[in-house]
């Protein structure tokens, strides 16, 4: 199998994936208790009137009709009307997903450039008080709720000591590019831009700091005691030289993997960190469209999210097959 | 404000009726809700000693309005087919520099609002929940109309303490039983430059009322009754609605809904661009609108009134509360809605920042279907009440922002009943009136939902814990989610509804029949009630004009 049929075939994969998600998004709606229509229409609202919302909506379709409909009009790159304010899903979806993915990408910048270090300090000083400092700090970081540690660090950067804003963007990453030769001033906006930022990233991204210094530290760990590293020590390598360009090369390569994924995890899992911050992406949509039950936007926002694992899945197997000859050959 | 001024009819007459309507501890006696034998009656009087023991006597008929809705308020209140908690408070956070008094409605107005120092030109809100959309026709819920009515007006409003005032309308007034005039302000502007018509207004009306002009309006039951509007006459400005029939309320309705729009602009554009855009005629633009972030305002310099104080509004969302206050607290924001209990000691003990709280329109109850055991007998039912101890629910629940209720209408609306007090806590009682119903040993359980009300939950479990205190009667509260609750209710059929089930009801109109109608006579949409002496006390209601307009 060629290298570009193997690309072919995982992206065919990933459309059933895709698919599927859409499919079970819509079987959803069978189980999940209350109507749209009770969101949408007030409590106290007759029942013709009910009907007639209902119709509106295209809810008095048999469900199959509706799932063909919906079906037809995605591939034509329609998602739908939000029942709640009728703007289009895309719209509503796409307008979100930007300050999702900045905030899931500074969390792993946080992630990344705290977890290495410290998990190196943790491998090559094990048993001495600086791998249990680190230790520590990884369980204490995995056994924080995010919720409680971002309302204390709003509490004391924000409320008492006034260094960073309590919640909200300020800007987007897309204003703060413009601003390079847009009317506004530069570096007001991309203070601003950073400053909003800081929290709510360090919030997340703690989590996964404390989750890639325990994987450091054991990969590192384990090839250590490796026999190739005995033979560049016998050769008479500088110790830096053994644990940065070897040891720590070699460990990394699961960590980026991992790295890959958890950021598809991020995505999905910022909503907590969104609702402290009061932050507006995607997590925040969803669980308004979920209370709401705002179906297009729901499938819209879930669809998106399933692209972007796909895409990134897609892209983690393209690179293991680009170095690793033997998995497209599998 | 100015149009305080303009206020010409009180909303609240005097209660001059209320004398009549010292109604008849008897009444309860009940003649037709199928359920109560006859030995029911010696228990209805001398019941909670606020009532004077009294023989069940037959009063003369009221002739009002008003005293039908109090002796059906007293009928309800003996009746206990709800356990009644209390009347909700909004609470607010709010910063030194403005001026501002919250209004009882739920409503915040950036026009009331004014600086009380330099940094309060350009006021932040925070509120829970942003928009469900910009069609002001289009929705009904509390955080959008705060959104909608800065830049939209109707054509009366109401002002902070409820009563009515004329806006875009100059006057109105019952032209016969079926027919209701507005005259249309005739100096204003829309703010996309546009001059209001009487065309504008009778448009508006029909929007929302019939469903074949433009969209499916969920404000059409807040307007029963009304069929249609047309311009009367376009020199002297008027516009006639015709109404199916008399309609007490219709005044009150329109003060509450019932946004104006500019015609052309509705016709010329589509509903997600409408949703996204305003152009209304009140005392400020909008400005910037982020779907689900933000909407900002400026002031609108040609408001036909005096333009607002403040020059800029804008207002975001956090839907967790310690955020809210978190931005009040840090000076991002001006006013936090919906402070709760928990952090109303961080707003009051901080500098610069204080706590504002009124009574709101919204009242909270357990409803009791008067169809199953054991809540088919009254007695059990006021048991229930005679069990619960409200003064400590809101003492140490509420933290006293609540004030407790002994019928569905709350003070100051229409059809008040001044006479009916809260049942006080008195177990003995209860338990008595459990045997005496003949269901000793029942086991019931409290519906819930979660996060709905201000400490729902809480309270829930507050109750059915008191109840549960009783010797003969076993309760437990069970939690669920909102919507879940709501898909039950709404069926329209009594059987799908929870036993025993907490809610609440927000009556933005002040008049008692919107809060019974719905939920307590024998064909409101929610009703878990039927009672025909209930039913003949609100149809003799509705066929008299009302005395509030």
């Amino acid at each position: 199998m060629g290298y570009g049929r193997f690309l072919l075939k995982r992206g065919v994969q990933g459309v059933g994936v895709v698919w599927g998600v859409v499919t079970v998004v819509f079987i959803l709606r069978f189980i999940t208790p209350g109507s749209p229509i009770d969101t949408v229409a007030p409590l106290d609202a007759s029942q013709e009137t009910r009907q007639r919302i209902a119709a509106e909506l295209g809810l008095d379709q048999p469900l199959y009709v509706q799932y063909l409909d919906y079906i037809v009009e995605l591939l034509q790159g329609n998602m739908g009307y939000s029942y709640i304010s009728s703007i289009p899903a895309s719209v509503q979806v796409f307008q979100k997903l930007p300050a999702t993915l900045e905030l899931a990408v500074a969390a792993s910048i946080v992630a990344v450039v705290l977890s290495i270090p410290l998990g190196v300090i943790s491998a090559t000083r094990r048993h001495q008080p600086a791998d249990y400092a680190a230790t520590s700090f990884s369980l204490l970081g995995i056994s924080t709720p995010n919720f409680w540690l971002g309302i204390m660090l709003v509490l004391v950067f924000a409320v008492e000591l006034n260094v960073f804003p309590t919640s909200g963007r300020a800007y987007g990453f897309g204003e703060a590019l413009a601003a390079i030769t847009g009317p506004q001033p530069f570096v007001p906006v991309v203070t601003a831009w950073l400053a909003s930022l800081v929290l709510p990233a360090i919030t997340l991204g703690t989590y996964f700091t404390a989750l890639i210094t325990r994987l450091v530290r054991s990969g590192m760990l384990d090839e250590l005691s490796e026999g190739y590293v005995r033979a560049t020590r016998a050769k008479g390598l500088p110790e830096t030289l053994v644990r940065y360009k070897h040891v720590l090369r070699n460990t990394l390569v699961p960590v980026v993997t991992v790295l890959g994924l958890q950021l598809g995890t991020l995505i999905g899992g910022a909503v907590i960190t969104e609702a402290v911050f009061a932050w507006p992406g995607l997590g925040s949509e969803i669980i308004r469209a979920i209370n709401a039950r705002d179906w297009p936007i729901l499938q819209g926002s879930l669809i998106v999210i399933g692209c972007g694992f796909v895409l990134l899945n897609i892209a983690v197997d393209a690179l293991y097959a680009y170095l690793d000859p033997r998995v497209v050959a599998e | 404000m100015a149009d305080q001024n303009t206020s010409r009819r009180r909303f609240l007459q005097a209660a001059g009726s209320a004398a009549a309507a010292t109604a008849l501890a008897g009444c309860a006696g009940g003649n037709g809700d199928g359920e109560s034998t006859p030995t029911d009656e010696p228990t209805e009087t001398g019941g909670d000693g606020s009532t004077p023991t009294a023989e069940p006597t037959e009063r003369p008929e009221p002739t009002t309005r008003e005293g039908y809705l109090q002796r059906a308020n007293r009928l309800i209140h003996d009746e206990a087919p709800w356990v009644f908690l209390h009347r909700q408070f909004s609470v607010y956070g709010q910063s030194a520099d403005i001026e501002w008094e919250p209004r009882t409605d739920e409503r915040v107005a950036a026009y009331g609002i004014e600086p009380a120092s330099d940094a309060g030109e350009d006021v932040v809100m925070t509120q829970s929940q942003m928009d469900s959309g910009l069609d002001p026709h289009d929705h009904r819920e509390t955080p959008t109309d705060n959104i909608v009515l800065q830049a939209y007006e109707g054509v009366l409003e109401r002002d902070a303490q409820g009563a009515i005032v004329a806006t875009l309308a100059t006057d109105y007034q019952r032209l016969d039983e079926t027919t209701v005039q507005f005259t249309v302000r005739d100096d204003v502007s829309f703010h996309s430059g546009d001059s209001l018509s009487p065309a504008d207004v009778a448009y508006s009306i029909n929007r929302i009322v019939q469903s074949d002009v433009g969209i499916e309006s969920p404000q059409v039951d807040q307007l029963l009754g009304v069929e249609g509007a047309e311009v009367a006459s376009e020199d002297d400005r008027t516009v006639n609605v015709s109404l199916t029939g008399l309609n007490p309320i219709v005044f009150a309705s329109f003060a509450t809904y019932c946004d104006v729009m500019n015609q052309s602009w509705v016709e010329s554009n589509d509903n997600a661009y409408i949703n996204q855009n305003m152009d209304g005629t009140g005392p400020f633009q909008l400005s910037n609108y982020e779907q689900g972030v933000e909407v900002a305002y400026e002031r609108f310099e040609d408001y036909w009134d005096e333009p607002a104080a403040i020059s800029t509004f804008t207002i975001n969302n956090a839907s967790e509360a310690s955020t809210r206050v978190n931005r009040l607290l840090a000076g991002e924001s001006d006013i936090a809605v919906n402070v709760p209990p928990q952090e109303v000691s961080r707003v009051e003990n901080n500098d610069g920042t204080s706590i504002a709280a009124v009574p709101s329109t919204r009242v909270i109850f357990n409803a009791m279907r008067y169809d199953v055991e054991p809540f088919d007998s009254p007695q059990f039912r006021q048991a229930v009440n005679y069990a619960v101890d409200l003064e400590s629910i809101i003492e140490n629940v509420l933290q006293t922002f609540g004030s407790p209720t002994g019928q569905p209408t709350l003070e100051g609306f229409f059809g008040y009943n001044p006479d009916v007090d809260p049942y006080p806590r008195d177990l003995e009682r209860a338990e008595q009136l459990v045997e005496e119903s003949g269901y000793a040993g029942a086991e019931i359980e409290l519906v819930t939902p979660i996060g709905r009300y201000l400490k729902d939950v809480e309270i829930a479990q507050a109750v059915a814990a008191q109840v549960d205190e009783l010797p003969n009667v076993s309760a437990t509260a069970r939690q669920v989610e909102f919507s879940t609750l709501v898909s039950q209710v709404t069926t329209g059929n009594i059987e799908d509804k929870p036993p025993w089930y907490l809610l609440g009801w927000g009556n933005a109109t002040f008049d008692a029949i919107q809060t019974i109608q719905p939920l307590l006579a024998s064909d409101g949409s929610l009703t878990s009630y039927s009672n025909d002496e209930l039913d003949r006390l609100l149809d003799e209601a509705q066929q008299l004009p009302s005395e509030s307009n």
